[in-house]
């Protein structure tokens, strides 16, 4: 017979076990797969026999030998997801900002518009991007044309990374925004107006203000829209691969979500495309470690 | 704006929503409904023709068919997931260039014991399938490409159809001039049927097998190198393609040839009916030439097309193959090449359309018996398709990145690699 102490510490275990269980089959499964499928020699015949070789970690290291590692496809996905996620938290912010001092109605009406923005599915967003940016009718490339900027002969900005990323970019900052907008101004509208007043009177000047009364209070908000944010621009996968040029093995053009799935399905190398994975994951995990570290440094947190 | 094809471009929902309907809608077990994966994309609307086609095959069986169709360009995916996943179809229809690597993996169902007369295919689809004694494929239609122009144009101003490569440029450049909005000749990048016929008519092959079992790719070679800046010059020096077409794939080329962009184009043998479904106003007004040769006679062109199988562990390989034989049967693999202008795997049947009298069926005909020609028969080449190898050397020649030579080399090395299991 069970006390009531050993009941009551069994309860949340009890409580816990379906989502935990719903979790493990869910991502710890496919996960722990994805680890083990990265260290065995993994083509299409055996996934049709279903037996493969454990070959230790010889994908690892012929990963981190490829010279395309270096020079393509990380250096894609660190640098597009550190602009990206630069440009959206601070345009977030700043919608944020507005918003907040908005009266109720245009308020509502400047949220629900920007919600637009967050509610388009991915796919019909970036078919949008692709085509304002269309090389030979896209509404971008008939205006430079016609003002001369562009000859008549049009420029591919797909086979160019610079452009390429530019529009990623821009497509993700459009998707992107509206939430750390929302996320924000639900923090700014728990900000103490004393706080606000008592800098006012002290004479300090909107950035003052904002820097050292409304960021503070907000950290944790912040911290949690930069981290949500550079996971999801490290992963960015449907944005890139759909854009001209964005599925060809060993372009210019990708990032390490596109090349694990590139390495994997057109290679049929599944055990290397899912080094690839991993090491994408591990990379995340360290970026968001190190970052929450230096947030919380100073705090008791 | 321009309107590319959505599905041709979305594989990861449409993958993901077929996987759903896969699971839901077929198991591995012995079952009453017969599972088909069929192809969509470049050909007719082919949803009455499997109607019809289903039915009978009911009525003869009393097995229901339900056929699945899937866009070209997601095809490899699908298949490598279903097959992960146990939800394989029981009958597919592979493009012939995937059908090595497939067979070599095991995936797919011998039908040797099932075939009467092996002569009676199309040889070199046949092959494609073959593995020693067994047999994974049987050849269901056969798609090759050659110029397909408008004759109303042509007409209009006068000009012949070209019958080596310099005549081609001559008169793409003339009626480039004559129709200042159209495009004489497209040049796309994301095509590579489009680009083999200029390797093979300079006089050199993708890859050849040497006796000791290694492959050497000749696309680095003089004679391939000659063709393929050929090729491209027509858009780079004289202006014939326009710069989108960098990012262009054989359904974007049909498009622009269908919205009456276009006046001349690389396309394949259910082109010109499925032009006509779209843009009613232009029959009558299409015309086909063979690709020429370089001085004279005609260029190779791709001779695909796509082959049945059946998978393995469905559990109703039997079923399969009765659905193949009634499919590959000439009362309707002659009906569906009479509906979409591919022709059908059968050799008898081939020849009956190498004497018609359509001027958009009968130089098809001459090119795939006399000028048609295969990839290498290499398991791994359909990883040197689905990796892109040739699209990437041409769309960094066209996008003025590199050189011919280096883009040719790069190519080269990287199909080597490939085939030799790199």
């Amino acid at each position: 017979m069970m006390s009531m102490r050993g009941r009551r510490a069994a309860l949340p275990w009890l409580l816990l076990t379906p989502p935990l269980l719903v979790i493990g089959a869910l991502l710890l499964f496919p996960l722990g797969r994805i680890v083990w499928l990265s260290m065995r020699e993994y083509h299409l015949s055996n996934l049709v026999s279903g037996e493969s070789e454990f070959i230790g970690f010889d994908n690892y290291i012929a990963l981190l030998t490829d010279p395309y590692l270096w020079n393509v496809a990380l250096l894609n996905t660190v640098v597009f997801a550190f602009v990206a996620v630069v440009t959206t938290v601070v345009l977030g912010t700043l919608v944020a900002l507005l918003l907040v001092n908005l009266k109720v109605v245009p308020r509502v009406i400047v949220t629900s518009c920007i919600m637009v923005a967050w509610a388009m599915p991915v796919v019909s967003g970036t078919y949008v991007w692709i085509w304002i940016f269309d090389v030979d009718q896209g509404v971008v490339a008939q205006a430079l044309m016609s003002m001369g900027v562009v000859d008549a002969g049009g420029y591919n900005w797909f086979a160019d990374r610079f452009w390429f990323y530019a529009i990623v970019t821009l497509n993700i900052v459009h998707s992107g925004f509206p939430f750390v907008a929302v996320t924000v101004l639900a923090g700014l509208l728990t900000v103490p107006k004393e706080l606000q007043e008592a800098a006012l009177i002290d004479g300090a000047g909107p950035w003052k203000r904002f820097w050292h009364v409304t960021f503070p209070v907000l950290r944790p908000v912040f911290a949690v829209v930069t981290i949500l944010s550079t996971i999801w621009d490290f992963k960015v996968f449907a944005q890139i691969y759909l854009m001209p040029g964005g599925d060809v093995g060993g372009s210019q053009m990708l990032n390490l979500g596109v090349w694990a799935y590139v390495r994997s399905f057109g290679h049929n190398d599944y055990g290397m495309g899912s080094a690839v994975a991993v090491v994408l994951t591990l990379l995340l995990l360290a970026i968001t470690i190190v970052y929450l570290r230096s947030l919380f440094k100073d705090d008791e947190l | 704006m321009a309107r590319r094809p959505l599905l041709t471009h979305a594989p990861l929902p449409a993958a993901a929503l077929a996987l759903v309907l896969a699971t839901t809608s077929c198991g591995t077990g012995e079952d009453e409904t017969l599972t088909v994966w069929i192809m969509e994309g470049t050909n007719p609307d082919a949803t009455g023709f499997f109607e019809e086609a289903n039915d009978a095959f009911t009525e003869e069986t009393g097995m229901d068919v339900e056929v699945e169709f899937i866009p070209w360009a997601d095809a490899q995916d699908m298949i490598s997931t279903s097959i992960a996943g146990g939800t394989m179809p029981d009958v597919v229809e592979l493009g012939t260039t995937f059908v090595p690597e497939f067979s070599d993996a095991g995936a797919l169902h011998d039908l040797a014991p099932a075939i009467d007369d092996p002569s009676s295919y199309n040889e070199g689809m046949l092959e494609m399938g073959q593995i020693d004694d067994a047999v994974y494929s049987l050849p269901w239609y056969a798609a090759i490409r050659s110029v397909v122009y408008r004759t109303d144009v042509f007409e209009e101003h006068g000009a012949d159809e070209p019958e080596n490569w310099e005549e081609l440029r001559e008169t793409a450049l003339e009626l480039s001039e004559a129709e200042d909005d159209m495009i004489a000749f497209p040049v796309p990048g994301d095509a590579q049927y489009s680009v083999l016929p200029w390797i093979w008519g300079g006089g050199a092959e993708v890859a050849v097998e040497q006796d000791d079992g290694t492959w050497v790719s000749e696309v680095d070679s003089e004679e391939a190198r000659e063709g393929i800046q050929f090729f491209t010059d027509l858009s780079l020096e004289d202006d014939l393609s326009t710069t989108g077409a960098v990012n262009w794939n054989e359904i974007d080329v049909m498009e622009s040839f269908s919205e009456e962009n276009a006046i001349m184009a690389i396309l394949g043998n259910a082109n010109p009916k499925a032009i006509v479904e779209n843009n009613p106003d232009l029959e009558g007004d299409i015309g086909v030439f063979p690709i020429p040769g370089q001085e004279e006679g005609y260029s190779d062109s791709f001779a695909g097309g796509s082959n049945l199988a059946v998978f393995e562990g469905t559990g109703n390989e039997d079923a399969g193959i009765s659905y193949i034989e009634h499919l590959t049967d000439p009362e309707w693999s002659v009906r569906w090449a009479d509906e979409t202008g591919f022709f059908p795997g059968g050799v008898e049947e081939i020849e009956e359309y190498a004497e018609s009298e359509d001027p958009t069926v009968q130089p098809f005909a001459i090119q795939l018996n006399e000028a048609g020609r295969g990839t290498p028969v290499a398991p791994e080449w359909g990883q040197v398709e689905a990796e892109n190898v040739i699209v990437g050397m041409q769309q960094d020649i066209l996008n003025g990145n590199v050189s011919v030579e280096e883009a040719t080399e790069s190519a080269a090395d990287e199909i080597e690699q490939i085939l030799n299991g790199g």
